[in-house]
């Protein structure tokens, strides 16, 4: 089990180093409909935010 | 009840949870990539397509996540209930892992034109349906492996695989863009992350390939027991039909609406609604989820002490009673001049009731024109709390901010040039008052409590624990061997596919409507108060079934 957490450590350290130095991403998980095949932001004009996640 | 027998975790067992657990860090893996790389995989396969065109692929895009994964959890349930668990799953992997790799390698619309959304597409819509049938898989042959008495241990480490995936997309994606650079990374880069994941699946499908069928699944074919129609056996008779029911209503929806407001929700309501950074934002939730992952484990190993309903029960109760003072809390430490303005400055939206949509926009592809529409929709991107009056019938909508008045203006009959124009001045118009009246633009770092925010977050993070750490364990031991993978597949990506994947798009309309930034978390707060209400008086405790009792 030591060994596992370990790891789990070393594993998430690391993310979290990257995470720090690799500036803005996306984390919301994946997209549908229209915020899966339009390049442009979601936010024009009078447009709601489509169903983001879902899995 | 089957005694139990105290004894360490075999080698085998070992294998059989690294196994399984690998095909789900694959999903999640999967999961992030299209979020992350959401925007550069539209711009590369979408952005040559006329309107009508980006309309039917938006919803297919849609289709792919919310439709086709419950109908792959029949398919792939079915055939795991008739020719086994081991075969099927590696089916399942196979096709998602495939379909990844081949789009990273997939040529994009400027090359083959139409055919590449096309294309994509349809690998999209593969992935859904093996992924419909991967959890169901994973989750019933780590269980049949598993002791009595240690169930939800053992399947709890499948749990743990959420984060696992998110760390190892944002390893592969940030550390290839740092390495390449952005401008390299938007040009070719982004299909480094997919191309990898042939890494993942040749290891996955070898050590798949080198397990041994499920010991119960062996013996009920050896004996000739095996469903013949598990379809029918699942949702056709009553007796069963009404446990899958039970298990969607009364545990897999609130269990999808508290995780999904524990991570997604909380990431949205920081950024959007708070106004924090999005870097900023994404290291408060990976902290977060560092701190409370291992709660999935403990939760597991401890529902098999105290039972799975007491867990998930009281996960859903405690989000129904805190998250409206949890997300107030979250919004003081974040971003305390927010929470000031709110409170200080009345805003107040007068409209004809009858220009005024719910704005549910589940596939993204509705437009909202109406003054009453775009006023209240710029509020609650805003994050600005308003009431609502009544304007006479046919006059434009109004906002007032304070003792200044801003005309809204509807969209319909405008030129796209008009439009652009009337929203500039009209943002311009808003954020003006609203700067006036003290609403931060942004979050003043300044002022940002991080321990305060982690330590909120880290709550949000456990609750989710709670309710997921024991759910697949429960939900294997609701079913008999015979029909298991068909009929708790369903609920499962039913309640997360559609209660919980509809969140967002919920919660918005409901903050649009009602002119309260804190008025979406009732869409969870109803959902899982609903679970809590039917799981206490429906669900039965599971943990001391004996699963094979029924063989």
């Amino acid at each position: 089990m030591w060994k596992i957490a370990v790891a789990f450590v070393v594993f998430a350290g690391l993310a979290l180093f990257i995470l720090s130095k690799g500036g803005d991403i996306d984390m919301s998980g994946e997209k549908h409909g229209a915020d899966a095949t339009h390049s442009a932001p979601a936010s024009e004009a009078a447009s709601a935010p489509a169903s983001s996640a879902s899995k | 009840m089957a005694t139990v027998t105290p004894r360490p975790m075999s080698q085998e067992e070992k294998k059989v949870i690294f196994a399984s657990s690998l095909g789900t860090v694959f999903e999640w893996y999967d999961f992030y990539l299209y979020g992350s790389l959401a925007p550069i995989i539209a711009k590369q396969f979408f952005t040559g397509l006329d309107a009508g065109s980006a309309f039917i692929f938006a919803l297919l895009a849609f289709a792919a996540g919310f439709i086709v994964r419950p109908f792959g959890a029949l398919v792939f349930g079915r055939l795991g209930d008739m020719i086994g668990r081991k075969y099927t799953f590696l089916v399942t992997i196979l096709i998602m892992g495939l379909s990844t790799f081949i789009v990273g390698i997939l040529p994009n619309y400027t090359t083959i034109g139409v055919a590449a959304p096309v294309i994509l597409i349809a690998l999209r819509l593969l992935q859904g349906l093996a992924l419909g049938g991967e959890y169901g898989g994973a989750a019933t042959y780590v269980a049949e492996h598993a002791p009595q008495g240690k169930r939800g241990a053992y399947t709890s480490w499948i749990q743990t695989t959420a984060t696992l995936g998110l760390f190892l997309s944002l390893m592969v994606i940030l550390g290839t863009r740092t390495m390449i650079g952005e401008a390299a990374f938007a040009d070719w880069g982004w299909r480094v992350p997919f191309i990898v994941s042939i890494l993942l699946l040749a290891v996955s499908v070898y050590i798949r390939l080198s397990m041994n069928e499920s010991p119960a699944f062996t013996k009920m074919k050896a004996e000739g027991k095996t469903s013949k129609a598990p379809l029918s056996e699942s949702f056709g008779q009553w007796k069963n039909l009404k446990i899958v029911i039970l298990a969607l209503i009364g545990l897999t929806a609130g269990q999808a609406v508290v995780w999904y407001s524990g991570q997604f929700y909380a990431l949205f309501f920081l950024t959007q609604s708070l106004k924090v950074d999005g870097a900023t934002a994404n290291i408060m939730i990976a902290v977060s989820l560092v701190i409370g992952t291992p709660f999935f484990v403990i939760f597991g190993a401890l529902s098999d002490k105290i039972g799975r309903k007491p867990i998930i029960m009281a996960g859903c109760l405690l989000a129904v009673v805190t998250y409206f003072p949890v997300f107030t809390a979250l919004t003081k430490a974040a971003n305390p001049d927010l929470a000031a303005a709110q409170a200080a400055n009345k805003v107040t939206v007068t409209a004809d009731p009858k220009e005024c949509s719910f704005q549910f926009n589940p596939t993204g592809t509705a437009k909202f024109t109406s003054s009453c529409d775009v006023a209240k929709q710029a509020l609650a991107n805003a994050s600005v709390s308003y009431d609502n009056a009544v304007s006479a019938p046919g006059t434009p909508a109004t906002i007032a901010v304070g003792s200044t008045m801003i005309p809204s203006y509807s969209v319909k009959g405008l030129s796209a040039d008009d439009a652009k124009t009337k929203a500039a001045e009209f943002k311009k118009a808003l954020d003006d008052a609203l700067k006036a009246a003290g609403y931060p633009a942004k979050a003043d770092m300044a002022k940002f409590d991080k321990v305060t925010v982690i330590a909120i977050l880290t709550y949000l993070v456990i609750l989710v624990t709670m309710v997921y750490g024991p759910i697949a364990a429960m939900l294997v031991e609701l079913f008999p061997t015979r029909i298991r993978y068909t009929s708790m597949s369903l609920p499962y990506h039913i309640g997360n596919g559609w209660f919980g994947g509809l969140l967002p798009t919920t919660a918005f309309a409901i903050v649009a409507q009602t002119g309260n930034m804190y008025n979406g978390l009732w869409y969870p707060v109803i959902i899982a108060g609903m679970t809590f209400v039917i799981g206490m008086l429906f669900v039965k405790e599971t943990k001391d079934v004996d699963i094979y009792a029924n063989d």
